[in-house]
């Protein structure tokens, strides 16, 4: 808001222009989310339609089995930041989690192993090869989202797919 | 106008001006296509150009007479034209759309569908160019079928009837639109996605009855195949592959709870059928839940089978099950081709199957007599062969409710990991075979290799008092490759049941193949190499790499006169396939058509 306005602003008509002026001020705050909340919806976007965590880890991540194997719990892990972050970047040999860093074990950034090193314990490669940030966000998104969480709640399903699908609708009972 | 002595003058305007309205007319107006009709249908070759049906016949030989582009001439196949389509959607727990598709070409024009069912008509008559005339878009609800797709978004084509193109939807639905302007004209629901129930396959027309089976044997669905009316667009029958409580078969269910009901038997590729004794062959997928047979001991009819049915009523003439009580996601799905062939002196009318479970087999389709069957997989290590005399699994006891099967193979909740040759995906998927009459040669693009698979005991669904809601996985466990799969492309002799030919590949095969009366074979493979092979010996004559993944079956037709061969391209493979490939890992996925001709 410039000088302008509120030298204008005087008597009656000047407490109407002020309300408008924080109507303004407040509804750019909540449409503007902070850095955080930002990096967190980044994250669920790469779980969901870029990296596909949710193919083997279900969109709740609550891990599931068949063809993506059987994925562990991201509600129920017990795994910490800086292993999140490993386990997305390097995956997990002799499993089928597999690794997102598009280097890894070319050389001896992950587990201090190399391609050759594992054999055929290697996991495989990720449909989506990730850059660093975008693990940090996935991982800011499992913090925030799924990480020591219970059962799925109808909330978390439309935050998660949005409210235009009946994907959520066996929460609604 | 030019005078009879030659001169010039004015021409009478009013006959210029018809004339100029007749020509414009025939610019404007396209020519109106025959209608399809069932005479059509099982006279397809009165119409050597066209491929008026899904497997090309009602006998799924996937066999092309034209030869222009034959063993001679090959070499000098290029690209003709490409067209850009669409499907590149994320959607449930896929990042884009598949393109699995066989196209329907019909005087020019073709049909094709993308992932998420978006059918376009495509004008190829120029042979130069393919201009999509329609699309319709069916407005899947992505998130919803996307996240019940066990298996990529996929939608195997359409089917013609009358002056109507058929198609089906991820999200269950069938619909009829106008083969004209793409119009639909009714949709009807007959998949539900909220008990994890999806439509992928190509509709099977006879008569004026469109028949389509469920997907969702990986999410605890009861199978079924179910027919429509197309007059109305309201359902004639349906016939669930588990029967009911008390019906027969269901004695095969011997948990003395509800496994039944979950039990898988999906039925995800187009039947075949004959018109002689008005029969379609449909095959049956695996019982759920996948990996845990324990869950449900018995040999659990009819998953894993052959039903030949009457398509008026759906009543089942006879059925074969081909793996008991499988343990293994053996789906035996894919198409059944009808074949005539002399064995042992007899004239025999046969159905056929390269099975997912390493096996080929052959019957008398009448009957359902168990005519031979040999094993085409390089490497199967769950069974030691086939009983000669029942087609039966070797090691499979009628005497026991949950079959061990082999050492290394088999498991059971106490000892839950097991290496399973053939792996888990088969010998052969969904891709289809191809059949040369003249050769007696069935051509099958097949996936070799194994995969460990880790049975995990399933619970119940919330309904039958236990933890799993609808729409969860119910597949008693998991599988995952340790080594990376392989591909070849193998001809089957028909009349000895033998692989008389076989090609290393690098690549599973997704794509399927094609054989031609120009003595070819044509298949695509996930790195992007399109390939032609003699025939006989199968040695590859000519490729060209389309640089991103070929996962669908290649056709061929002919428009004015030339011949082409077409194949939709584009899409990864699933991650699991995909992960184990790393020299593939920078392939892009796209959604295309391309048209080769000479």
């Amino acid at each position: 808001m410039t000088g302008r306005f509120w030298m204008i602003s005087r008597g009656r008509g000047g407490v109407v222009i002020v309300m408008l002026a924080m109507l303004i001020l407040f509804a750019g705050a909540a449409i503007a989310q902070t850095a955080e909340e930002r990096q967190v919806d980044f994250g669920k976007e790469i779980y969901k339609s870029k990296a596909t965590c949710l193919f083997c880890h279900r969109w709740d991540g609550n891990g599931d089995q068949g063809y993506g194997g059987i994925a562990l719990s991201l509600r129920k892990t017990q795994l910490t930041h800086d292993q999140l972050i490993e386990t997305i970047r390097c995956g997990r040999p002799g499993t089928g989690m597999p690794y997102h860093d598009q280097f890894a074990y070319t050389d001896k950034r992950c587990y201090d192993v190399t391609r050759a090193d594992l054999g055929d314990k290697a996991p495989p490669q990720a449909v989506s090869f990730l850059a660093p940030r975008e693990v940090q966000a996935v991982v800011a998104f499992l913090e925030a989202k799924i990480k020591g969480r219970g059962p799925a709640t109808l909330e978390e399903c439309v935050y998660f797919w949005g409210a235009e699908t009946k994907e959520c609708d066996t929460y609604k009972n | 106008m030019i005078t009879r002595d030659g001169s010039r003058r004015a021409g009478n305007g009013l006959t210029r001006t018809i004339a100029v309205l007749l020509l414009t007319a025939a610019a404007v107006l396209p020519a109106t296509a025959a209608d399809m009709t069932y005479d059509r249908a099982v006279n397809v070759d009165k119409e050597p150009g066209n491929w008026l049906l899904h497997h090309k016949d009602y006998a799924a030989h996937r066999f092309s007479p034209l030869d222009q582009i034959n063993a001679l001439n090959v070499r000098d196949l290029h690209l003709a034209f490409v067209v850009g389509l669409g499907g590149f959607e994320s959607g449930g727990r896929y990042a884009f759309g598949n393109l699995e598709g066989t196209p329907i070409v019909e005087d020019g024009m073709m049909y094709v569908t993308d992932g998420w069912g978006r059918v376009y008509k495509i004008d190829v008559t120029s042979g130069t160019q393919g201009k999509i005339v329609w699309k319709m878009d069916p407005g899947v609800d992505r998130a919803w079928a996307g996240d019940v797709a066990c298996c990529g978004i996929n939608n195997r084509g359409v089917a013609l009837w009358k002056d109507k193109v058929i198609s089906v939807t991820l999200d269950g639905r069938l619909i009829a639109m106008k083969k004209d302007t793409g119009e639909p004209v009714w949709d009807r629901q007959i998949a539900d996605p909220a008990v994890g129930e999806t439509l992928t396959l190509a509709p099977l027309v006879i008569r004026d009855t469109a028949i389509v089976g469920a997907s969702g044997a990986e999410y605890g669905v009861r199978g079924w195949i179910d027919a429509t009316d197309l007059n109305t667009g309201k359902q004639t029958w349906r016939t669930y592959t588990i029967p009911a409580k008390g019906e027969p078969g269901s004695e095969t269910w011997k948990d003395g709870r509800n496994a039944a009901s979950h039990g898988g038997g999906s039925a995800w590729e187009t039947g075949t059928y004959d018109p002689a004794t008005d029969t379609m062959y449909w095959g049956t997928g695996n019982p759920g839940p996948d990996y845990d047979a324990e869950y449900r001991p018995g040999d659990n009819l009819w998953t894993d089978s052959v039903l030949a049915m009457d398509p008026n009523t759906g009543k089942v003439k006879w059925a074969f099950q081909y793996t008991p009580n499988d343990p293994f996601d053996y789906d035996e799905i894919s198409e059944h081709p009808l074949v005539d062939a002399i064995i042992n002196g007899q004239p025999r009318k046969l159905v056929i199957h390269a099975g997912r479970n390493g096996y080929f087999y052959e019957f008398d389709r009448i009957t359902g007599q168990f005519v031979n069957g040999k094993q085409y997989a390089d490497n199967n290590n769950w069974t030691p062969g086939l009983d000669p005399e029942t087609g039966k699994p070797a090691n499979y006891d009628p005497k026991k409710d949950v079959q061990p099967y082999s050492a290394t193979a088999g498991r059971t909740r106490a000892k839950p990991v097991g290496l399973v040759c053939t792996a888990h995906v088969g010998a052969k998927n969904w891709e289809p075979s191809s059949y040369n009459p003249d050769l007696h040669l069935l051509y099958v693009g097949s996936i070799e290799g194994c995969d460990e698979i880790t049975t995990k005991e399933q619970p119940d669904f919330v309904a039958d008092g236990g933890t799993v809601k609808p729409r969860e996985q119910f597949t008693g466990g998991g599988s995952r490759y340790m080594e990376k799969p392989v591909g070849s492309l193998k001809a089957i002799d028909v009349l000895t049941g033998d692989v008389v030919a076989k090609l290393a590949q690098q690549y599973p095969n997704y794509a399927g193949t094609l054989a031609t009366g120009g003595g070819l074979v044509f298949t695509g493979a996930i790195d992007g190499r399109f390939s032609a092979h003699d025939a006989k010996t199968l040695q590859e004559l000519w490729s060209f790499n389309a640089g991103t993944g070929i996962n669908a079956p290649p056709i061929s037709y002919s428009v004015n006169g030339k011949q082409y061969v077409a194949v939709l391209v584009g899409s990864r493979q699933s991650p699991a396939i995909f992960g184990m490939h790393p020299e593939l890992k920078n392939t892009a996925t796209a959604s295309m058509l391309f048209v080769f001709g000479l």
